[in-house]
């Protein structure tokens, strides 16, 4: 997943070149700046991470720990891309992961099966609740996810009476957050199978098709014979499935379910989408851009670690990468 | 009498972008109070020229004079302070400003550091009157406004700006033929005062009507000028295409047996747009929706589409009733609709060819849950061939093609779909000459492959010459059924603007 393949719906820069190009240069015309712009940026922070401190960064575990840490934001961040594709948004990630864990650690009895179940579904019905509210309520997305936003966070507070829930003896569930197979995270496993599935879905299938459609020309879906409803009301049910997915990755390791984890979630997942190349405004998507997004604000937060950089200078490096992905995406049009 | 010197002289000018040629020695005089019409194939350069004489581009050779100084290149500020200013198709009006906001935008009457409101109100009131249309509040939204009105505040605009050249690009794309009237009063008015206007259009008819004198442009050269307005239409068409015109619209499919009636609509009617109509339509047949803006013919295709709910009344396809409100079942029913607004509501820009065209029936590619993305280029390649549609090159990006290109791409999408029922709404709006003749090749084609269609046009001509049959509309209400090889686009008329059911045949 980590080779830049065809994203599906990548627009070539260029205005018409004549004649009949060959399939090779064709595909280059297919690369836009910015897609081609974030695979350096990565090769670029691996290399400066490599010169910074060679012995502790570009090591397999190194590496691994930082899909691992990318792992809750980036699950999250996948089910973001089909929501932004949609022409919409979901700020109420954070918020739901925290109510989605409350709720698993709820019902799971000391059970890893219950609890799994419990989460997913939870995260899953709360999306629900959003795209109804958005797709048939008529809601924005920015208001109807916000009033989620506060909701859950409140829910999952209430739910927990403020506490967090324990699950230290959830071993299945600890194995996911924490375990490995033959030296690699199943957290980060994970990751990368949502990512290669969120691949497919939004770039070989109908379904997948038809959310860019619909957030790059509603009417014209309609038209079409698509129902844009329907669709957007999905949606939102992904990016809670989502949610529930990374809220057992994230409770599995930490060993507890806690009614205030997830805070600035949203903010993570939508900057990866957005550094990534998925148009805020609908109608184009790209999973690996996604990834990429993940993976590169994940090697910024190792490398300054390793660097021993304060936090605030990580959130500055975060907030000048956004900035310059904006900016590359501008040129591009 | 001593001949004054032109207001807008242009002389040989030349224009090269990379590559391409877009001006090559174009000759254009226009006098004060007179308006001049350009005509020309899309690509002649009519656009290419407007933007040297605005100066938002640099001619690469030749002169632009006023009044008989010349203008410097490229400078825009040069060409607004003489004088010159263009209305484009689009309406550049913004939507949440007042009439009086838009007007003075950019050059806000002021006093000291504030805004001088009753000035302008006054200077609005009163430039609003001057053409005719007081009735415009100039405290009302922009948006508020009807696409005539919007039209008049454009123009209203310029002469805030002391407009004497007037530039006027496809001004009647966005208008009904009443309101097409509602603009030439405008513009009588305009030239009346002593402003030239250089005005543009694919409607030759509009061309006769308003013009003074008339340029054919053609491939970047001035192919014919000082022609008067009773040039017939047939020479101008020779001077567009540089061939002559012969044929326009293909034979006539002579007296072939009509299929069953695939759709039928009864007492459609959703208030105030439709009221009580009701029309059939056979395999293999064509029946054109005439009538003016507002007349409600494209609600009826909206609501024949499912794309509107409807107060009463059955559309049935096939003999099965369609549910109101639901084009998702209308689209499985087989009825497939080309909207007017081909870029907003009919295409994806920025998406390719292929995309554009499978996006109804991607079912057909799913294999085990995937799409099979070969087979998805190869039948949209091919149903893109079948149409002509250049370049053929399914992986272009839709942007990059023509108006016709785009409709074919549209239509390409419904025969990929295998659809019964082709709803057609203004298909040749804002296409050039050469491509529109290619619609209706096609048009005719999928008629004879047995498609019933349904064709909504403002193009009086284009209905006779293509339609089995025509239903008129006016006020949401069938006025009259014509049979196509003997209408006259007088009698059509004739029934459109008649008030009264009086009308009927």
């Amino acid at each position: 997943m980590t080779s830049p393949g065809p994203t599906g719906v990548a627009a070539a820069p260029d205005a018409a070149t004549p004649g009949a190009p060959a399939p090779a240069s064709r595909a280059w015309r297919r690369i836009r700046l910015q897609e081609a712009a974030l695979p350096v940026v990565v090769v670029l922070l691996l290399v400066a991470g490599a010169l910074a401190d060679r012995d502790a960064f570009l090591t397999r575990d190194n590496l691994l720990t930082v899909l691992t840490q990318a792992s809750v934001t980036g699950v999250v961040a996948i089910g973001m891309t089909f929501v932004i594709a949609s022409g919409g948004i979901d700020l109420s990630v954070g918020s739901m992961l925290a109510a989605a864990s409350i709720a698993g650690g709820l019902v799971s009895d000391q059970q890893s099966l219950p609890f799994m179940l419990g989460a997913i579904g939870f995260g899953l019905l709360l999306g629900l609740v959003n795209g109804v509210a958005i797709a048939y309520g008529r809601i924005v997305p920015f208001i109807a996810t916000l009033a989620m936003f506060a909701g859950a966070r409140g829910l999952a507070l209430w739910m927990s009476d403020k506490t967090p829930i324990s699950l230290l003896r959830l071993d299945v569930v600890r194995d996911i957050g924490r375990g490995d197979v033959v030296g690699v995270p199943k957290a980060a496993l994970v990751f990368l199978a949502v990512t290669a599935i969120g691949w497919v879905v939004l770039n070989r299938t109908r379904y997948g098709r038809h959310v860019v459609a619909v957030g790059g020309n509603r009417e014209a879906a309609r038209m079409a014979g698509i129902r844009p409803r329907v669709v957007v009301a999905s949606v939102y049910a992904l990016s809670g499935l989502c949610v529930g997915i990374a809220a057992v990755l994230l409770s599995g390791r930490l060993g507890s379910a806690s009614p205030v984890s997830g805070n600035l979630l949203e903010l993570d997942a939508i900057a990866a989408v957005v550094i990534g190349g998925t148009s805020l405004a609908g109608g184009r998507a790209t999973i690996v851009g996604t990834f990429l997004g993940v993976v590169t604000f994940g090697l910024v937060f190792n490398l300054l670690n390793l660097l021993d950089m304060p936090a605030e200078l990580q959130q500055l490096t975060k907030g000048v990468i956004i900035l310059g992905a904006a900016a590359l995406q501008r040129r591009d049009r | 009498m001593t001949a004054p010197a032109p207001l807008l002289e242009v002389h040989g000018l030349v224009k090269d972008y990379p590559g391409v040629r877009a001006l090559d020695g174009v000759d254009l005089t226009v006098t004060a109070g007179q308006v001049h019409c350009v005509v020309g194939q899309n690509g002649a350069g009519k656009s290419t020229l407007i933007k040297c004489v605005t100066g938002v581009v640099v001619p690469t050779g030749g002169t632009i004079s006023i009044e008989g100084r010349p203008l410097p290149p490229g400078d825009p500020g040069a060409a607004l302070a003489r004088g010159v200013a263009a209305i484009y198709q689009e309406l550049d009006l913004v939507d949440d400003l007042t009439v009086l906001d838009n007007l003075f935008l950019g050059h806000e009457l002021r006093r000291g550091l504030v805004l001088d409101r009753r000035a302008a109100h006054r200077r609005a009131s009163e430039l609003l009157r001057r053409l005719g249309h007081g009735d415009i509040g100039p405290r009302t939204l922009a948006g508020d406004l009807a696409p005539a009105a919007k039209q008049v505040v454009s123009v209203a605009r310029a002469l805030t700006r002391d407009a004497r050249l007037l530039i006027m690009d496809e001004p009647s794309a966005v208008l009904g033929g009443d309101e097409v009237e509602t603009m030439f009063g405008v513009v009588r008015r305009l030239t009346a005062a002593g402003v030239g206007v250089i005005y543009i259009s694919h409607r030759l008819e509009e061309v006769a009507s308003i013009g003074d004198t008339i340029t054919v442009l053609r491939d970047g050269h001035t192919a014919a000028t000082g022609l008067p307005p009773a040039t017939p239409r047939a020479e101008l068409i020779a001077a567009m295409v540089g061939r002559p015109f012969t044929e326009m619209f293909p034979d006539r499919n002579g007296d072939r047996e009509l299929g069953p009636a695939v759709l039928r609509v009864e007492h459609a009617t959703r208030r105030p747009a439709v009221d009580d109509v009701s029309f059939e339509v056979h395999a293999g047949e064509i029946v054109g929706l005439a009538g003016m803006v507002g007349s409600g013919r494209t609600e009826l295709l909206r609501l024949v589409a499912g794309l509107d709910g409807r107060d009463s009344g059955s559309v049935i396809v096939d003999g099965r009733p369609l549910p109101a409100g639901r084009p998702d079942l209308a689209v499985r029913a087989g009825i497939g609709l080309a909207p007017e607004e081909r870029k907003s509501q009919g295409l994806w820009p920025g998406w390719d060819l292929v995309r554009n065209v499978s996006v109804a029936d991607l079912r057909r590619f799913r294999r085990r849950a995937l799409l099979d993305r070969r087979a998805e280029r190869a039948a949209t390649a091919a149903q893109l061939r079948e149409l002509g549609t250049t370049p053929a090159d399914p992986e272009r990006l839709v942007d990059e093609l023509s108006g016709g290109n785009q409709q074919k791409v549209v239509l390409a999408r419904w025969l990929l779909r295998r659809c019964r029922v082709l709803l057609l709404d203004e298909p040749t709006r804002g296409v050039d000459v050469g491509a529109k003749s290619e619609i209706y090749r096609v048009v005719r084609t999928l008629a004879a492959s047995g498609k019933a269609v349904v064709m909504v046009s403002s193009e009086l001509a284009e209905l006779v010459g293509l339609c089995d049959r025509i239903v008129v509309m006016a006020d949401g209400r069938v006025r009259a059924e014509l049979a196509g090889p003997t209408a006259t686009e007088a009698d059509i008329l004739a029934h459109a603007l008649h008030p009264t059911g009086a009308a009927a045949p």
